[in-house]
């Protein structure tokens, strides 16, 4: 089981090549604004989300404002690597209780996480209204601040690797939502993010690294087979605690993989 | 939001760390070689330890240009290290294991700069990046890499504003075929304000621009010429005829000439010195052309419309000034200085907050109004020659 892993790993590597050190083309333009409208649509997604969500919260519907968190965090989840070039937003809309001195009971702590350990942690939309109103209006402000924002091309580029690195370092650990247990939502929205910064970008070197496409094309599919297992009738996932240690561990290479490979897409594209 | 994960959350990553050790050893260890060869911690210019509570040092001060800053947590938490232009990330590292340390490399502008240092309580350190030769030399270099951005958010507004403009003229067309003539008219005004935008490369397609928005004034049938359609054969119907009637056909038309033109402007490929040309050469319409004489002789709504192109105008400025600022920061300032006085001059035409009709306009207003675009013209056709690439 060992061996032939070692062997394909090396491979891909061997096969990877030195990274081209190309000029960037301007037929990074078309792929870069289609991103720009992707990360658009996204955002007016989870506007609309946002509102679902606060307003059955402040309607102190339990049930509702459960069911809605994990579904309106995916339009968040898959921009991330956009969203969260603004430090004070994604502080306020998704930063965790570790982030604060007192946890939990911090008052600086508010956004989807403040809300998730209402919702689940504590049983009730109660003491939440203030929270919902606040991360209603701070997603709000991020929608504006993307439409208004020039995209930085390797930032857009180096988004696909930033979010697998970062399903690799922390949330295969199952601590982002750890009260709601929601984290297969949050991780196929970041690959689907990862994704489609790579599928559009992947015409231009795709006759050029005919390996490299193949190898992460590869690693992309096995993520989705695995999460696919998880998926329920209504288009969701079940709980983070139902995942088999070894699908978690597949899924831990395969980001890693991922996050190693996408990391030299900069450089491929000139943008290094 | 890039994080620390909880202690039961940490027990997990290790159990993970450790699976991966034993099944990806060869390619970690691999992959680490190669990074430590890209990134070798030794040239790091600054090392900054962040403790539980601080940074050391907290106050950095480095020249502008390529810095690399080696970042060690000597905390007992991961951490995050950003570097922040208000609230702005300029660069990070993310996830860096207490113990561990990671370099980061970053192209860095002379400024003020905020640090995080560990617990979003902490108090924030400062980075001082002072003028530098270096710096200089990275601003005033006119690469392709730097139009990258501009050219692929002016593509975006393009998508966005024809779609906008694709579906105003729905509403319009919806507006006419329902025969309701107030609601027509209305609909007509709005549904120029989009196609007003991406007017300076939308009128260099002839054809679709001569199905679109041709003038009366320039056809031999005048109004009674079969080649008068679009958007001023409507106007001409809704305002100089007051009625819907006969209107249904050409509004069709014209919904399909935008769909035409929207599709066309997606597929166009956009290049710098196309990008660099489009706002002198509206600028230049405007002042020779619209402003003089009016454009919309039925309906009078010149003036929002002017507002329009110029907020059109501003939207390329507003790509290309970044680009130019480092390279001509005196013709930054004019074009700004023009731009301006361009705005300035339309908005003193206002009258009670509201547009007047362009006839009760007199000559001389005009006149002003034409000599401020010709010298928005004049600044902006200066960029060519200092940031033009081919």
């Amino acid at each position: 089981m060992i061996a032939p892993l070692l062997r394909s790993a090396a491979l891909g590597l061997a096969l990877a090549g030195p990274a081209l050190a190309a000029d960037p083309s301007l037929d990074l333009v078309g792929p870069l604004s289609d991103y720009k409208i992707f990360v658009a649509e996204n955002t007016a997604q989870l506007v609309t989300d946002a509102e679902a969500f606060a307003a059955a919260i402040k309607a102190g519907d339990l049930d509702r404002a459960k069911a809605l968190f994990a579904p309106t965090r995916t339009s968040y989840e898959r921009v991330e690597p956009i969203a969260e070039l603004f430090s004070d937003l994604d502080v306020s809309i998704d930063a965790r209780a570790d982030d604060y001195e007192k946890a939990e009971q911090d008052p600086g702590f508010t956004g989807f996480h403040r809300i998730e350990y209402g919702l689940w942690s504590e049983g009730t939309t109660k003491g939440l209204e203030g929270h919902a109103d606040r991360l209603l209006a701070d997603i709000r402000e991020l929608d504006g601040r993307i439409t208004a924002l020039t995209f930085p091309p390797e930032v857009v580029v180096g988004g696909a690797a930033v979010l697998m690195e970062e399903v690799a370092a922390t949330k295969i650990s199952g601590e982002e939502n750890r009260y709601s247990r929601t984290d297969l939502w949050d991780f196929d929205a970041n690959f689907e993010g990862a994704e489609k910064i790579y599928t559009l970008f992947r015409p231009l070197i795709a006759e050029d690294e005919a390996d490299f496409v193949a190898k992460v094309d590869g690693n992309f599919q096995a993520v989705k087979d695995v999460l696919a297992k998880y998926e329920t009738p209504e288009g969701g996932f079940v709980s983070y605690e139902e995942l088999s240690d070894t699908d978690r561990n597949i899924l831990s290479a395969k980001v890693n993989t991922l996050a190693e490979d996408l990391a030299t897409l900069r450089g491929k594209l000139g943008l290094g | 939001m890039t994080h620390t994960p909880s202690r039961a959350g940490l027990g997990l990553a290790v159990a993970a760390a450790a699976m991966l050790a034993v099944t990806g050893g060869a390619a970690f260890w691999y992959a680490t070689q190669r990074n430590a060869a890209a990134n070798p911690e030794a040239r790091a210019d600054m090392t900054v330890t962040v403790g539980a509570e601080t940074c050391d040092p907290q106050d950095i001060t480095v020249p502008g240009g390529n810095r690399s800053f080696q970042i060690v947590n000597a905390s007992d938490r991961p951490i995050e290290w950003e570097i922040l232009n208000g609230v702005m990330v300029v660069a990070e590292r993310e996830n860096i294991a207490p113990g561990f340390r990671q370099t980061l490399t970053v192209q860095l502008a002379p400024g003020e700069y905020a640090i995080t240092c560990g617990l979003l309580s902490n108090p924030r350190g400062t980075l001082h990046v002072t003028p530098s030769d270096e710096a200089m030399v990275a601003a005033s270099e006119v690469t392709l890499r730097k139009f990258l951005g501009p050219l692929s958010e002016y593509r975006v507004y393009l998508v966005m504003e024809s779609a906008r403009a694709v579906k105003a003229a729905e509403a319009l067309r919806d507006a006419i075929a329902a025969g309701d003539l107030a609601a027509a008219q209305a609909a007509w005004k709005a549904a120029r304000i989009p196609y007003r935008h991406i007017e300076p490369l939308a009128s260099r397609l002839a054809d679709l621009e001569n199905a679109i928005d041709p003038n009366a004034a320039y056809l031999a049938g005048q109004e009674d010429d079969p080649g008068f359609t679009g958007y001023h054969r409507l106007e001409y119907g809704l305002f100089g005829q007051n009625s819907t009637e006969g209107l249904g056909p050409v509004a069709d038309r014209l919904v399909a000439d935008l769909a035409d033109l929207s599709g066309r402007l997606k597929g166009m490929t956009l290049d710098p010195a196309l990008l660099i040309a489009l706002p002198g050469a509206m600028a230049g319409q405007l002042a020779t052309a619209h402003v003089p004489v009016g454009e919309n002789r039925h309906a009078g709504n010149d003036l929002e419309e002017l507002q329009a192109s110029l907020d059109g105008i501003g939207k390329l400025t507003g790509l290309l000034r970044p680009v130019l600022a480092g390279v001509d920061p005196a013709l930054e300032g004019d074009i700004a200085a023009a731009q301006d006085k361009a705005e300035q001059d339309l908005a003193g035409l206002r009258q009670g907050g509201a547009w007047p009709s362009y006839d009760q306009v007199p000559g001389d207003k005009r006149q002003a109004l034409a000599g401020s675009l010709a010298a928005l013209q004049t600044a902006l056709d200066r960029m060519q020659p200092v940031i033009g690439i081919n």
